[in-house]
């Protein structure tokens, strides 16, 4: 599997979800990323062939606005909880179309997304292929290692 | 014609987006019920008649698969048409779950106009 193929189906897959289920048009990417203060990252770890990790990092405005659009309210009315479940939807759904597309011919199993909260945890995820759009309300990141030996043990089969 | 469908995710944030995304999709709904896994689906069909049920799959507890395995099981159940909306698009998986007893599959992220084409093609309802 090439790098090309990988960045590919990121590309793919976050363009595929925001479009279809946040009625968002295709996000444009963006190389050189601002760190934002306020951000929260999601992991989720994968079985399949080979196995992998992913995660995905968004500016705390930008979960609100994707919220609010997936909801069908406004970004003032989205709470902390809602906020959080959509992010861990998306995450799921950018997973699941990234590895239907590079492992279509195999079966796959997603993990449990959760929020990360440690930066320890956070740099343990090691290197990984990374993609990054500007989504208008902030920066989303979404990283992909295809490999387990760094990958935190997550819950299996609750999402 | 109106339908009653249950919508069956471990995520309510899920659930109310396919809820809103089939009123979207202009699809008529006279009932719409909600679960959060397969335990609370089979308890929501012990007082409830619906005409087609919406299931995940990965959810803790009865997940779906185990779900679509107790309404083939089930006499009074095994009737009602299951669509399965998942993000595994693999093969494998898709002809394993018709196997169980789906009847349909949509694959996450879908547009609403395909979750509706599904639920009419699942029912049997003409297209306009």
């Amino acid at each position: 599997m090439t790098e090309t193929t990988i960045r590919a189906a990121l590309a793919g897959a976050v363009a595929d979800v925001l479009e279809s289920m946040f009625f968002r048009e295709a996000p444009a990417e963006i190389r050189e990323v601002t760190p934002e203060e306020d951000t929260v990252t999601i992991h989720l770890k994968s079985d399949g062939d080979p196995p992998g990790c992913f995660r995905m990092s968004l500016a705390q405005a930008a979960a609100n606005a994707i919220a609010a659009d997936f909801l069908g309210e406004d970004a003032e009315s989205i709470t902390v909880q809602e906020s959080t479940d959509v992010t861990l939807e998306l995450g799921n759904m950018i997973c699941g179309a990234v590895l239907s597309r590079i492992e279509s011919s195999a079966t796959f199993r997603l993990g449990a997304p959760r929020v990360l909260t440690d930066e320890i945890e956070e740099a343990a995820a090691g290197e990984s292929m990374r993609y990054t759009v500007e989504t208008g309300s902030g920066p989303m990141t979404v990283a992909i290692q295809m490999e387990t030996r760094t990958c935190p043990q997550t819950e299996k089969y609750a999402y | 014609m109106a339908y009653r469908v249950l919508i069956t995710d471990d995520s309510p944030a899920m659930r109310s987006f396919v809820r809103r995304v089939i009123e979207l999709s202009g699809f008529e709904l006279s009932a719409c019920f909600e679960a959060g896994d397969g335990a609370q689906a089979l308890e929501v069909l012990k007082n409830e008649w619906v005409d087609a049920i919406l299931t995940d799959i990965n959810m803790p507890g009865v997940d779906g698969e185990e779900l679509l395995r107790r309404l083939a099981a089930d006499e009074l159940l095994r009737g009602i048409p299951a669509i399965v909306i998942s993000t595994d698009a693999t093969q494998n998986r898709i002809e394993r779950l018709l196997a169980l007893g789906a009847r349909g599959y949509v694959t996450k992220p879908f547009r609403p106009e395909a979750l509706r084409a599904e639920l009419e093609r699942t029912l049997g309802v003409p297209c306009d």
